[in-house]
């Protein structure tokens, strides 16, 4: 239904513009670029959940051959960073609060020098007790892991609509549920790595991935005490990103070894790259959340009441936790109309990883919860989860739990819902199955018997762009050269090409934009030196916001060449509707710019004797606004679709007192070439929103965030059993199917 | 990654008097396993570090399969995965030792991981791998699975530590008979594969019977006999590249649906592979059918101790057994 519009640009498949490069391995990534004279880097981690550094002697490692300098805290100037605050130290001086704290850094000619003297640094330490579980830590009495964070409470959101006590009493049916969403780690293909150096105008420099150059280079200059335009970060080709480059891993400590060996008179570029272990245990994680649900509806379906308690592991330190933590607040109760709703979500200071950005971004916990919640309520009254669903999306003008309506442009709940469950021959009667058969595959090859097969339905929605009062904005350049007529248009924009094809949408948008084919567009990208302030590639943003953008940036280049200015130059920032944080009693707030739908519909099949599952079919419907690139949003769709297969049922991140038990591929299971749906089916539906460029919504997390309680429906379709907590290991499953006791060893 | 010192062999008696010579040197053939092993930096008496790798892979002749109808097989040591795989003569004569050695991690793996590698590589187990842990392996005085995360350890003869073996080719082969030629200071022998794995409690730092100085240079299969049939299962928590949660390898001398004689062998159940010695005496002259099938698997986890979370692995391990048994039948 995308493919009528294939005239201009805009819903045309193009090719990635980034394709060749990357197929012929000519892309060059942070870890395969190399300067003359360049010296190596390795981070000395804590390796302890929690302890006191009693002491910290380099001298021995410094005297060793080819090192060149040890940094500690001592060398950091002013010795934080953070997104939202500036609460985690640079390099740990006194107190190390998860494993991953960094301790020292040691720069020498050679990587396998620098990895030796690591061995030569003492450090003393003074175990302190590591509180790992934010339910204990949230405890009055808890020892205080953080002096900003008083009961080791981060952030509460408290959201309340209506009278719930009232909306319970009028209930015919109550559901309650506890539900556990583990953590979960990015895994994406290339490990952090960079190279710093001071360019041509003795800015410190920082070639990294990360999904957001200003910011980086905002903390940066933060932790080195310079302004910011003393500083310079460039993204070359990013290897994934999916949240995990939101925060820092090397873009700090790289710029404080140049900027303090160049002030030693030591005029090198110091370059580092970490194993597929540092970065495991290096960056933040999924936030892993314990959700407690109590919902009332009516007989005929209507919901009446729920009643939400939100607990999150932030770690230590606040990352992007506040965020995360609005976005689970918001999404805890579904897409669904609530007269009554009252709200407590709490994101909680642990001596575990950080917890972060992530794809979904607090919204795969939310409906996790809440989607559980209401397949169990169509169970309890009987009648069909799509039929519930339809009977209770929120539509335009209803006001959600935070007693604001949806942003405008068309809801499109009920039209993923429908369509979804009409492409996948949903059925509603119980003497049918739910799923039109005809496609199943004749015979199958397995030996796993004996199966069950069964299918689920899930919805969903999430905001796009960043929410809470943030100030949005996105800052693009464009020039026109030619004489006459333009020959080459150069658009100059900060956002990360991090793999989802961004690049090649904003050059599509630009050509629309200024009415000239996609060959005389050219791209300047993520390059603080030469851009404006893009925000993070990040909360599905990265479209609808470089679309509008470009736009106001083209109709202002094309103003000065109609006004003769040759080359005609044009920057321009777009900056979209002010959104609100909670109310801190009620939550009330207009807390979005916009949001995309999504719906999805799956078959499973259950293997009774050993617990496995295996994820068959997907239909996915995605409401997209309008699809500037199709393929690419099936990219997107498949993609997330297979990360959520991860995180529903192989990914399983397991920690001790701290300490990941599961810092390798193999042993943390990300799902492989066998493991995939044997069909994924993408439905892309074009209800436009009314900011969108061209009508255009996000989409990048929507089709992750259903698919966890989708399959666990379809495991219940299958076996009769619930499954409210995460992943869906074998040995869970067939515990749960089984029930039955054998005596623990001891 | 640690620097070591590299040292190509050329013999097994050269490479049996480097290894006499530096107590400190461990072998490299496909290096799958070693490699990890050395960039996870662990340490302690059964994870010694190496400060020297010995290369086998430059001994010449051995990578080879041979076959014969009289004499049976020969694999060299050195053979890759992927060649003891697609064999002609393995997938024809013994098709459980081909599936099992198509089973392990990816294609890149088995082209250069070899039969020996594949016999020799190191457990699993999380702790013993995770650099925080001084368990028994490593010279500590704790097993951290007793009370921690326990759902891929052992559900049979675990004692002091609760490791599985992790070799999928291994019992495959035990199921056939197998034997390992192996090379010392004092020449060469052989040695029953089944006697060549130790439990914990015969020395819980090492896994096999071989010394610092012996190396396992080639591994027999006698030849099939009348109506000889094999079979491989293994059950994986991801469909690719993953570890045995279970594996089974059945081998059986079948007629008229009669079971003659036979061995059953686990994969992912205990510290060693595990020969099901009930299911081979409870089938030995019985009809396979369903129920002498159950009873085989039924009969061989009697003796099963699971721990805090691995208590679905018994019910694997019952259920395989009896499909890889009745697998033979039809077969």
């Amino acid at each position: 239904m995308a493919r009528e519009k294939l005239l201009g640009p805009l819903g045309e498949s193009h090719a990635r513009v980034d394709a060749p490069d990357k197929v012929t391995g000519a892309t060059r990534y942070p870890g395969d670029i190399a300067l003359p004279g360049q010296l190596w880097m390795k981070t000395l981690y804590a390796h302890r959940a929690h302890a006191r550094i009693k002491r910290l002697d380099v001298a021995r490692a410094e005297q060793t051959e080819g090192v060149v300098k040890v940094f500690t805290a001592r060398d950091v100037p002013i010795n934080e960073f953070g997104l939202i605050a500036f609460d985690a130290p640079v390099l740990a001086g006194d107190v190390v609060r998860w494993i991953g704290e960094k301790v020292a850094l040691v720069v020498a000619e050679t990587e396998q020098q620098a990895r030796q003297a690591l061995d030569l640094i003492e450090v003393e330490y003074e175990d302190l007790p590591a509180l790992t579980d934010p339910r204990e830590a949230m405890k009055v009495g808890a020892p205080v892991i953080h002096p900003h964070y008083a009961n080791n409470v981060l952030k509460h959101v408290p959201i309340r609509k209506g009278d719930v006590e009232r909306g319970f009493a009028e209930s015919d049916v109550i559901v309650e549920g506890a539900y556990y969403t583990p953590m979960q780690e990015h895994a994406y293909l290339q490990p952090e790595a960079g190279l710093a150096y001071l360019d041509e105008e003795g800015r410190v420099t920082v070639q990294v991935a990360g999904q957001w150059t200003h910011e980086d280079q905002h903390q940066i200059a933060h932790a080195l005490g310079l302004p910011d335009e003393r500083v310079r970060v460039i993204y070359p080709a990013i290897g994934g990103a999916f949240g995990g480059r939101e925060d820092m891993s090397v873009q700090i400590i790289l710029a404080l070894a140049v900027w303090r060996l160049d002030q030693m008179g030591i005029h090198r570029p110091v370059k580092t790259i970490w194993s597929r272990e540092e970065s495991i245990l290096g960056h933040h994680k999924r936030h892993q959340m314990w959700i407690r649900a109590k919902w009332g509806a009516k007989r005929d379906g209507r919901l009446l009441a729920a009643e939400v308690e939100v607990i999150a592991d932030a770690g230590p330190y606040a990352y992007t936790s506040t965020k995360v933590l609005g976005n689970a607040a918001v999404t805890c109760t579904g897409p669904y109309f609530w007269p009554h709703a009252r709200v407590d979500a709490y994101a909680v200071v642990t001596n575990n990883i950080p917890a972060g950005a992530f794809r979904g971004f607090g919204a795969p916990q939310g409906h996790f919860a809440a989607e559980q919640q209401m397949n169990k309520l169509a169970k309890r009254l009987g009648m069909d989860p799509v039929e519930l669903r339809l009977k209770n999306v929120l539509r335009e003008g209803a006001l959600t739990t935070t007693q604001t309506p949806l942003p405008g442009g068309v809801v499109a709940l009920p039209q993923v819902v429908q369509v979804c469950a009409r492409a996948a021959g949903w059925k509603a009667t119980s003497t049918e199955r739910h799923v039109a058969d005809e496609n199943l595959p004749q015979g199958s090859t397995s030996t796993r018997q004996p199966l069950a097969t069964g299918y689920g339905f899930a919805c969903a929605f999430k905001n796009i762009g960043f929410s809470f009062g943030f100030p949005e904005g996105a800052s693009a350049a464009i020039e026109l050269h030619g004489g006459t007529r333009v020959e080459r248009a150069v658009l100059k924009i900060a956002g990360a090409e991090v793999g989802q094809g961004g690049h090649t949408v904003f050059m599509q948008m630009a050509a629309e934009a200024l009415g000239l084919p996609l060959a005389q567009i050219e791209l300047v990208a993520s390059d603080t030196a030469t851009s404006g302030d893009f925000g993070s590639a990040s909360a599905s943003r990265s479209t609808f916001f470089a679309g509008n953008a470009i736009r106001g940036t083209a109709a202002a280049a094309l103003q000065k060449w109609r006004d003769e200015e040759r080359p005609a130059i044009a920057i321009y920032r777009y900056q979209p509707p002010a959104t609100e944080n909670f109310d801190a009693a009620t939550g009330r707030a207009r807390p979005n710019i916009a949001y995309g739908y999504v719906a999805q519909v799956v078959e499973v099949e259950v293997d009774t004797e050993t617990g496995q599952i295996r994820l068959k079919r997907v239909w996915c419907a995605d409401d997209v606004g309008k699809a500037i690139n199709p393929q690419l949003i099936e990219g997107q769709i498949e993609g997330g679709v297979v990360q959520a297969l991860g995180y529903a049922i192989t990914e399983n991140f397991v920690t001790r007192d701290g300490h990941v038990l599961t810092p390798y591929f193999s042993n943390y299971l990300i799902p492989g070439v066998l493991d995939v749906p044997e069909r994924i089916e993408s439905l892309i539906l074009e209800f436009p929103d009314s900011e969108g460029p061209w009508g255009a919504r996000g989409m990048a997390e929507m089709p992750f965030i259903p698919l966890a309680p989708a399959i666990t429906a379809a495991v219940h379709d299958a076996t009769g059993v619930w499954f409210d907590e995460l992943p869906l290991t074998p040995w869970k499953v067939w515990e749960r199917l089984h029930e039955r006791s054998y005596t623990p060893h001891s | 990654m640690r620097s070591f010192k590299y040292y190509a062999a050329t013999s097994w008696e050269d490479a049996v008097a480097m290894l006499s010579k530096n107590a400190a040197a461990q072998v490299i053939a496909g290096g799958s396993d070693l490699l990890g092993w050395i960039k996870d930096d662990l340490n302690g008496p059964g994870a010694p570090r190496a400060d020297l790798l010995i290369d086998i892979r430059t001994i010449p002749n051995t990578s080879y399969v041979k076959f014969d109808a009289a004499g049976g097989l020969k694999l060299g040591a050195l053979t890759p995965l992927v060649t003891v795989a697609e064999s002609a003569d393995v997938l024809k004569n013994y098709p459980g030792l081909a599936k099992s050695a198509l089973s392990p991690a990816s294609p890149a793996i088995r082209n250069v991981g070899s039969i020996a590698g594949n016999l020799m590589q190191r457990p699993r187990c999380w702790y013993l791998r995770g650099k925080d842990f001084a368990c028994y392996k490593k010279g500590g005085d704790f097993c951290f699975a007793v009370t921690g995360e326990n759902q891929y350890h052992a559900i049979l003869e675990g004692e002091l530590c609760y490791i599985v073996h992790p070799s999928d080719t291994a019992p495959a082969l035990i199921a056939l008979n197998a034997s390992a030629k192996v090379v010392g200071p004092g020449g060469a022998k052989d040695v029953a594969l089944d006697k060549f794995f130790i439990g914990p409690r015969t020395n819980v730092l090492k896994e096999t019977v071989l010394e610092h100085n012996e190396l396992l240079a080639e591994i027999s299969v006698p030849a099939p006999a009348a109506n000889w049939k094999s079979a491989f299962i293994k059950v994986t928590q991801r469909d690719v590249y993953d570890f045995a949660v279970v594996s089974v390898a059945v081998a059986g001398q079948i007629e008229g649906g009669v079971w003659k004689d036979g061995r059953v062998v686990l994969g992912g159940v205990a510290p060693t592979p595990y020969r099901a010695t009930a299911a081979e005496d409870a089938l030995k002259g019985q009809k396979i059918d369903e129920k002498s099938a159950r009873n085989a698997g039924d009969l061989t986890l009697v003796k099963a101790r699971p721990m805090s979370q691995n208590a679905y692995k018994v019910d694997i391990a019952k259920n395989l057994i009896a499909r890889a048994v009745l697998s033979l039948a039809s077969a």
